[in-house]
């Protein structure tokens, strides 16, 4: 073991924990596999985790490093009889998986449990100088984060090193689930989701906001980590990005291709995506490439109030129409 | 071929083969006299109609692009532009949050029968690109290669 | 591939303002164009030779013509490279007429914008497949919906034309509003002596198999191979051995039922035939009177029917029927003009609409054929008619002429003196719509032999007055207002879409306009087809008609079935979406989205795949856009070609 981190880390965070093991430890026999995370190469960071045998629930461990969303494996295991560890936001990609019927019901158990949020590695990285190289030592409580790098320790304040999506959850309890460890902490699904960032960027010019774009998407290389971990970009080896029939987009170094495959991957998600922040989060160059897809979930909710991800028996917008529609008005010409 | 500087601006549009295009022959056929900056791509129906077609005529440096269909109920195919309505004013919505003016792409329904009210769309469609001027365009393979010349019109 | 660019002058229609030539120039330099040429006149057969020359000469593999709207010869010139071996599809247009040089003088402009569209057609025409038509087996049965004078026409043509015939109709008799007519104009004949023969003859032709008292609950397939969900309603009587005796009839002590047939002049039984000449003459039960159903109380009809064919616990059944062509004939219902507030609003009884007097005319109706207020039983002697209530009023949304209600109007003024002879008969109109043969002098009859009083305008107010209703209204002519003391009022009630209609259409896959009416394919060329293959209109549910009218589209109608059936296979249209396997990852939203059901799923080595069956898509694309993967496309509208359209357009 050698981590620190998990003898420290007392209280709540370790009584649902062993809750959840139990919950795992009672289905695995049935299913082929569970996934949760574990500890990863350093004691700041986690990995995604495949329990398969018994002794694979030990190295479980839920803390704010569980960044991955591990709703984005479920699609290539389709068939297998799977288990997944959620967090709230994750929950909805499962929700908006089957919805889509790129999953069974009948064949994921989903294991829920109360999130308080998940860090941030870019503010993390940020915050101890810009290189997150050889860590030695981390620790988490509710409000601080003390790391130990380089022999200086940093103690960093939890609230500011959680993703931005963290703290304007709404959905901390898994939307769905078959087995829930912990106390629930209580979704709040019918406040509006919060699009502030998104109007303020709003407010800039016309080339402010082009060339801001411009700017950004000149740092990337093309490599699609965005979309590879978009648990909702299942077109996998067919993506249109990579492909002569249709052929969208060219294989050139050329920063209008990168941006128009953003707006394809924001389209493709309209009405689908969750935000649940895995593109940025992936993003090697850090570009800002969840605010496309939070502007076409505002334009959706705002049109046809509608909000993917919670209700998996849903119809999304753009699949459907009405005659009237109340909230389109139509230029007059 | 470039478009004529200082004449016309680049308007692509895209025109269900059943109602609208139609509609902009019986323009033609009334000699109902329209802007020349519109270049029209017929379509099966509305429905057919892949915002990210509008998305990509932008990019590629189109100034407008208008997309016309049979009106709500008429359709052809009984439903394509009740979908074509839903997908194209959320582009539209969207549009901004890249940096184009969401005025550059419009949708309407036009008949077949309706060429007066094609030639009203198309001229007032053509007046309104050209008060917005020519779209931003991306000039070249580097970011640096628009921001540049963008700068120095600023 | 080789692209030959043939640019038409079309005389002096597009070169006047377009340099042709210059476009001809312009276009050899574009990839893959080999030869280019400016022609007098493409269509004509010169024209079209030089093309076939052209392709052979220069072993060209696609062509472009840029001249008028694909609408005009976009058939004459893929037939044009048909003959020269080529493959229909692998031909373009660009319209340089219509969208071009009639639309601006400006040569310069003109000559560039058209330098474009041949461009945009090139760069599409590249990418161009050819495509093969498929033929496929058909089911030469037609179904016709709605027993009305329509449905009786086109049923009895397909049947004695030898097709088998399935009918369904929504109520309990086949006759429609026909049935319900006391005399037709302009012969004042009886309608139940002309429509009566027909409607037996429905009723005993081998080929015609006969649905009343049913509904369609679902339509389902395409042209030449539907299947319909027939929902046969519960009648609670068992028509195979219901002689139409009417001892039941005359038994039922629930005497307060409304009477449909008779548009409620008067009731009728809870259990009832609707009237002497029904098709079939079978009894059925309303279930909303009958005391057995809804209180558990009688049994009477049960007791007396002596062929014990009455049975309470009837459920509504279902029959499946496959067909290969629909005739849809689902006919009108009248506007609800109570929203006329200055009439009554529905509040005085004397105040009937034309269908009602109709019924009260009839001899065999409720009154016996005696005029009657329904007030006070009482012979009227002033007898008022208003025209277009609820037709060219776009006060309430009905802006169009229901056509025939002048004639009606004029042949119940006739009625009305012949029963009556010392009645007086006003009739208030806005402009007689008398065309047709015989017409005009008919309502001129109505004027000059009835003494009916014509009056040129609109009736502002009807209020009761002791016994009379007196009724306001304007004389333009005279340029006066003029009251009449009427006895009772007649209302030429306009035509609209029968109830249920739109919900038809859905099942259908048929459009409708905004009253609910069905849109035929072309309004001057394909009066009686739809957009959808293999479904034909006839009568009033495409908009309102006269008898004649109905009948002939009713005939036409059989025509087209009878000429879709002259053939054992049908060849289906290539323009359809295909799915590339490996792409599609089975997640159904074309499924979700396709509005003709034209794409199922099916399993490949394990895994769901999407399916276009070729015989029903009917190539609109909607999947190809919404496939985010573009598994699906559209052939001749693919993604690639449309996307090289737009880069020819705008290149940066």
């Amino acid at each position: 073991m050698g981590n620190p981190r998990s003898e420290s880390n007392k209280g709540d965070q370790v009584k649902f924990q062993e809750e959840l093991k139990d919950n795992i430890r009672k289905a695995l026999p049935e299913l082929d596999v569970v996934i949760g995370w574990c500890g990863s190469f350093d004691p700041l960071h986690a990995t995604p985790h495949f329990m398969r045998r018994e002794e694979d629930i030990d190295k479980l461990e839920i803390s704010p490093l569980s960044v991955h969303n591990l709703a984005t494996y479920l699609p290539g295991l389709r068939g297998k009889k799977v288990g997944i560890v959620v967090k709230g936001c994750d929950s909805r990609s499962v929700v908006e998986l089957l919805q889509e019927n790129l999953i069974n019901r009948e064949d994921i158990t989903i294991f829920g449990f109360p999130c308080t949020g998940v860090v941030d590695q870019s503010k993390i990285k940020k915050a101890l100088g810009g290189h997150t190289g050889n860590i030695e030592f981390c620790d988490m409580s509710e409000s601080v984060i003390v790391i130990k790098s380089e022999d200086k320790a940093y103690t960093l304040p939890m609230a500011e090193m959680l993703a931005d999506k963290c703290s304007s959850c709404r959905y901390p309890d898994a939307v769905i689930s078959d087995y829930f460890a912990g106390e629930k902490i209580g979704n709040k699904g019918e406040e509006d989701a919060d699009y502030a960032a998104v109007e303020t960027f709003e407010n800039l010019s016309v080339p402010e906001r082009f060339g801001y774009w411009l700017k950004e998407f000149d740092r990337c290389i093309r490599c699609y980590a965005c979309r590879n971990a978009c648990p909702l970009c299942v077109c996998r080896d067919h993506c249109a990005a990579e492909s002569r029939d249709p052929h969208w987009l060219s294989q050139e170094n050329n920063v209008r291709d990168k941006l128009m495959f953003q707006v394809i991957h924001a389209y493709h998600l309209a009405g689908r995506c969750t935000e649940c922040g895995e593109c940025q989060r992936a993003c090697p160059v850090d570009i800002p490439v969840l605010m496309f897809k939070q502007k076409m979930n505002k334009e959706i909710r705002d049109t046809f109030q509608y909000e993917a991800g919670v209700d998996p028996e849903a119809t999304p917008p753009l699949l459907s129409f009405k005659m009237k529609e109340e909230n389109i008005t139509e230029k007059v010409w | 071929m470039p478009v004529l500087t200082g004449k016309e601006l680049r308007i692509v549009g895209f025109l269900c083969n059943w109602c609208s295009y139609g509609g902009a022959d019986t323009a033609g056929i009334g000699r109902f006299n329209q802007p020349t900056d519109l270049r029209i791509i017929k379509v099966p129906c509305s429905g057919r109609i892949d915002p990210l077609f509008v998305v990509k005529a932008l990019m590629n440096g189109a100034d407008g692009v208008l997309v016309s269909g049979c009106h709500p109920r008429d359709c052809h195919y009984a439903e394509g532009n009740f979908y074509a309505r839903r997908r194209l004013e959320i582009m539209h919505n969207f549009l901004p949050i890249i940096g184009y003016e969401p005025e550059r792409f419009e949708y309407t329904w036009v008949s077949a029968s309706e060429g007066q009210r094609w030639q009203q769309v198309v001229t007032s469609f053509t007046e309104q690109i050209h008060k917005l001027g020519p779209a931003p365009k991306i000039l070249g393979p580097e970011a640096s290669d628009t921001l540049s010349l963008m700068q120095a019109a600023l | 591939m080789k692209v030959g660019v043939f640019v038409c002058h079309c005389g002096s229609n597009i070169e006047a303002t377009v340099d042709t030539a210059a476009v001809a120039a312009a276009a050899r330099e574009f990839p893959g164009v080999v030869f280019a040429t400016d022609t007098m006149y493409t269509c004509s057969e010169p024209g079209q030779d030089e093309i076939v020359n052209a392709i052979k000469e220069h072993n060209l593999g696609g062509i472009v013509v840029a001249s008028c709207t694909p609408r005009m010869h976009e058939q004459t010139f893929r037939r044009t490279v048909e003959r020269a071996g080529l493959n229909k599809y692998l031909f373009e247009m660009a319209n340089i007429r219509e969208h071009v040089s009639w639309i601006g003088k400006d040569r310069e402009a003109n000559t560039n914008k058209s330098v474009d569209l041949v461009r945009m057609a090139t760069e599409k025409l590249l990418r161009n497949r050819p495509l093969y038509s498929k033929k496929f087996d058909i089911n030469k049965r037609v179904l016709v919906i709605g027993g009305g004078v329509a449905g009786i026409q086109a049923a009895l043509d397909c049947a004695d034309g030898g097709l088998e015939v399935v009918m369904v109709e929504k109520t309990s008799t086949i006759g429609g509003k026909m049935a319900k007519l006391d005399k037709t104009f302009p012969t004042v004949d009886c309608s139940s002596c002309i429509l009566g023969p027909r409607m037996v003859d429905v009723a005993q032709h081998p080929n015609i198999t006969l649905y009343a008292y049913s509904e369609i609950e679902e339509i389902n397939g395409y042209v030449g191979n539907f299947e319909i969900k027939v929902k046969k309603k519960a009648t609670y009587v068992n028509w195979d051995s219901c002689t139409g005796c009417g001892i039941c009839m005359e038994k039922c002590p629930s005497k307060k039922a409304t009477d449909y047939f008779n548009e409620g002049i008067g009731k009728t039984t809870a259990i009832n035939i609707p009237f002497p000449q029904a098709i079939p003459k079978k009894a059925k039960i309303d279930p909303d009177f009958c005391t057995k159903l809804t209180k558990g109380k009688c049994g009477v009809c049960a007791k007396v029917c002596p062929s014990g064919c009455i049975d309470y616990e009837m459920q509504d059944e279902f029959v499946t029927e496959k067909v290969g062509a629909i005739v849809t004939a689902t006919g009108y219902d009248l506007f609800d003009w109570s929203v006329y507030g200055e009439y009554g609003a529905g509040r005085y009884p004397d105040v009937i609409t034309g269908l009602q007097y109709e019924r009260m005319l009839s001899a065999s109706g409720p009154t016996g054929g005696h005029i009657k207020r329904p007030s006070d039983g009482k012979e009227p002697k002033n007898i008022v008619f208003i025209q277009c209530v609820g037709s060219r009023d776009k006060s309430v949304g009905r802006p169009y002429c229901t056509g025939f209600c002048c004639m009606y109007t004029a042949k119940q003024a006739i009625l009305t003196k012949d029963h009556l002879p010392d009645s007086q008969s006003y009739v208030f109109y806005m402009d007689i719509r008398a065309v047709g043969k015989l017409y005009d002098e008919f309502t001129r009859r109505a004027m000059e032999e009835y003494d009916t009083k014509y009056i040129r305008g609109r009736v502002s107010m009807i209020y009761p007055k002791g016994e009379k209703l007196l009724v306001r209204g304007a004389d333009t002519l005279m340029g006066s207002q003029v009251e009449v003391d009427a006895d009772l009022v007649v209302l030429a009630v306009g035509a609209e879409a029968s109830a249920g209609a739109s919900e038809l259409a859905e099942k259908l896959r048929i459009s409708y306009d905004s009253y609910g009416f069905y849109m035929e394919g072309h309004p001057k060329l394909k009066p009686v087809e739809t957009n959808t293959a293999g479904v034909y209109l006839a009568g009033a549910c495409q908009g309102p008609k006269d008898i004649p009218s109905s009948v002939a589209q009713g005939s036409a109608a059989a025509a087209k079935v009878l000429g879709l059936f002259s053939k054992d296979q049908l060849e289906s249209d290539p323009q359809v979406s295909i799915v590339d396997i490996k792409r599609c990852i089975g997640c159904g939203k074309c499924i979700q989205t396709c509005p003709f059901g034209a794409i199922k799923e099916m399993e490949f080595r394990g895994m769901v795949k999407a399916d276009v069956i070729e015989t029903i898509c009917q190539g609109c694309g909607i999947c190809t856009s919404t496939c985010p993967q573009g598994a699906i496309q559209l052939q001749h509208s693919t993604d690639n070609q449309i996307l090289s359209e737009v880069n020819a357009l705008c290149q940066f």
